[in-house]
């Protein structure tokens, strides 16, 4: 490989300046830059959540200066303050846990329905749906939030700013993100298996049950990990459609605590959310690697987790 | 088992939108027949299987199975069975499993399953596989585990759509015989779609070649190879070596008497009392070379263009003195060859081989003259 690699190696006189332009914009390198880039954006969005959950541990009453580490103050001991112990944070964490359950229990099922009738209708009207169940996902929240309270104020009339009100508004605006998921997968899985199943004899409810869903299963975990999300860190619908401080979920806890007197119970409330969404993480993970245990070809088994999910084939 | 398996195309249309995949065609394939369906992407081989099994609508049209109209029946209501290109078997299902799906559907007993599951890969040769699931498997596996899931259902009709082009040519070989063997053995329909010529000769009982959504000629692979009556047909199943030709209808022996370029020829095969504009064809193994003070009929002068070394055969292009090139077939008999490259030679095409083909109606333009009546 002499002379032909000779005659297409780069001259070596070449000036410092034009050597480093050249490493630096060769494609077929290391992606350096890329991979500096992105080190930058993910340090730059989780350091505030690292500092915010740090303060949670801090010893004294301040959120911004650092008086020493206390493991459970803020969580357990503090008397009257933490988060164990004061009624309205703990009334705060159990309204999101029930409401992000609730929205989760009951959008993903429609949702997953929404996304099947969705893909298989043909015609104009089905265009029309489409682009329907897309709205949620393109309107400000503040609007949602405000056509929503008008709409239990004026229309339903007979729901009165409640929790029921509060899960009605977040299993709205979680359904188009389930029918974006599970349409994804829907498409990469194909008609191949539907049309497998109608040939071996199987009726159209018995191939949904018995092939189409145990195969959407990735898209269906991973579409109720991002609802559960989604509902927990919701702001604006849970304020509009709330019925005062038994509703209050914990952004809004947090938000009317921050312009009073903030305590760092406020951030261990806030790492509670954190550490429970870690959880819905890592338990879905897990628990999709149990179920499809054996699809994965020997060899294969460290696949990354957003291949395995197959969500955000949006 | 059930008797029959005897399937019926009649007038068979499909369109999507403006696009007519299939024109209305007519097929009749008697029950236990393996039975091909040959042509190039798009020629509407797919959609018709498609349509048979019941996967796509008919624009127009009727299917019929054992006399029955099943053109409105669901998919899963026929007692018909797909093995698909790339297998669909159930990922998340062993092989087990995946082969009792059609069966557990019927509600047939534990014993019974286990039984016919049990005989239905013994069938294929994949005993012993049961926990399996598809992602272990190799390809060749993966499609007879296909086969059986399909099998065990004892269908009248088993429907093949390219199962075999995923795999290796080795692999495929050796496939194409064990799929032959077994349709023999099980003694049921089998419609196969392949676009290799070389899978449809082997296999089928009879073949139907097809194109841009016409059934261009449907006969067994002997006709279609040596008779082929279209030009579409000459050119797809091997090497036609087509000539434009001048015929001149059939002399007193029923020979067509043909005059390419400035040589007369005599050709015994296809339309002989045709006359006017025409093609004709040769197989390149029937071509016959000779030294160039060979004479005879049926012989002009040509050179040898060009070699090829095939291994069990040389193929040589030769350039006639017509100024058109042939291509010829010699088998590798271990003797030497003596027509080297730049050779001037006699080339001989046999009256006996040399085919008068009338075109097909659609896209070849026909040079003026010819109305000769397409032979089906």
């Amino acid at each position: 490989m002499t002379a032909a690699s000779a005659s297409l190696a780069l001259p070596a006189n070449r000036s410092a300046l034009r050597r480093a332009r050249d490493w630096a914009a060769n494609p077929w390198a290391r992606p350096r830059f890329l991979v500096l880039v992105t080190w930058v954006y993910i340090v730059w969005s989780i350091a505030p959540v690292i500092i915010a959950i740090q303060f949670s541990f801090n010893a004294g009453r301040s959120l911004t200066a650092w008086q020493g580490f206390s493991l459970t103050r803020w969580y357990f001991d503090d008397p009257e303050n933490s988060v164990w112990n004061d009624p309205a944070l703990q009334g705060a964490l159990i309204q999101s846990l029930k409401l992000a359950a609730l929205d989760m229990l009951i959008a993903t099922p429609l949702g997953v329905l929404l996304a099947l009738g969705l893909a298989r209708w043909r015609g104009y009207a089905a265009e029309a749906g489409n682009l329907l169940m897309l709205f949620p996902l393109v309107t400000p929240e503040i609007v949602m939030g405000v056509s929503l309270s008008l709409v239990f104020a004026y229309l339903f009339d007979f729901i009165e700013p409640s929790t029921t009100a509060q899960v009605l508004g977040h299993v709205t605006f979680s359904l188009s993100y389930v029918v974006v998921i599970v349409r994804g997968r829907l498409f990469s899985i194909g008609r191949q298996y539907e049309e497998a199943a109608a040939d071996l004899g199987a009726t159209p409810w018995e191939t949904l049950w018995l092939v189409l869903l145990p195969l959407l299963l990735p898209a269906v975990l991973s579409s109720m990990m991002i609802v559960f999300a989604i509902s927990i860190d919701d702001f604006v619908i849970s304020q509009w459609l709330s019925c005062g401080a038994d509703c209050d979920t914990i952004p809004i806890r947090i938000y009317s605590a921050t312009r009073a007197a903030p305590l760092p119970s406020i951030n261990a409330l806030a790492a509670i959310m954190v550490y429970f969404t870690i959880a819905a993480l890592v338990l879905s993970y897990f628990l999709f690697r149990f179920l499809t245990r054996g699809e994965r070809a020997a060899g294969k088994a460290g696949r990354s987790v957003v291949q395995d999910m197959g969500g955000f084939d949006m | 088992m059930r008797s029959g398996g005897e399937v019926q195309v009649v007038d068979l249309i499909k369109r999507f939108g403006p696009v007519v995949a299939v024109h209305g065609i007519n097929l009749h394939m008697p029950g236990g027949e393996f039975f091909s369906m040959l042509g190039p992407s798009g020629c509407g081989k797919t959609t018709t299987l498609r349509m048979i099994a019941g996967f796509e609508q008919p624009s127009g049209g009727k299917i019929l199975l054992d006399g029955e109209d099943m053109t409105g029946t669901p998919p899963h209501k026929r007692h018909v069975n797909t093995v698909f290109q790339n297998y669909a078997l159930f990922p998340h299902l062993n092989v087990y499993d995946n082969v009792a799906f059609g069966l557990r559907r019927q509600r047939a007993a534990r014993g019974d399953v286990h039984r016919r599951v049990g005989e239905a890969l013994e069938l294929v040769q994949l005993t012993g596989f049961e926990k399996r699931k598809p992602a272990q498997l190799s390809g060749g596996q993966q499609q007879r585990v296909a086969l059986a899931r399909a099998l065990v259902l004892k269908p009248a009709v088993l429907l093949l759509d390219e199962p075999l082009g995923a795999l290796d040519a080795k692999l495929r070989k050796q496939l194409q015989i064990e799929l032959k063997a077994l349709q023999q053995q099980v003694g049921i329909t089998f419609i196969y779609v392949t676009h290799d010529q070389e899978e449809a000769l082997t296999m089928s009982d009879r073949i139907a070649v097809m194109s841009n959504g016409r059934v261009e000629q449907v006969a067994s692979p002997r006709q279609v190879y040596e008779e082929p009556s279209t030009v579409f047909v000459a050119d797809f199943l091997g090497v036609s070596n087509l000539m434009q030709v001048t015929a001149r209808g059939a002399d007193s022996q029923g020979r067509c008497r043909i005059r390419l370029d400035s040589f007369e020829l005599q050709a015994a095969r296809g339309d002989t009392a045709v006359s006017g504009e025409t093609k004709a064809t040769i197989r390149p193994e029937r071509v016959r070379l000779e030294p160039q003070s060979a004479s005879g009929e049926n012989r002009l002068p040509g050179m040898v263009e060009r070699w090829v070394y095939l291994g069990n055969a040389v193929q040589l292009i030769v350039r006639l003195a017509t100024g058109q090139a042939i291509q010829v077939l010699i088998q590798n008999t271990g003797d030497e060859i003596p027509f080297a490259q730049g050779t001037p030679v006699q080339v001989h095409l046999p009256a006996d081989a040399l085919r008068v083909l009338t075109d097909t109606g659609a896209p070849s333009p026909r040079a003026n003259g010819s109305e000769a009546v397409p032979s089906r």
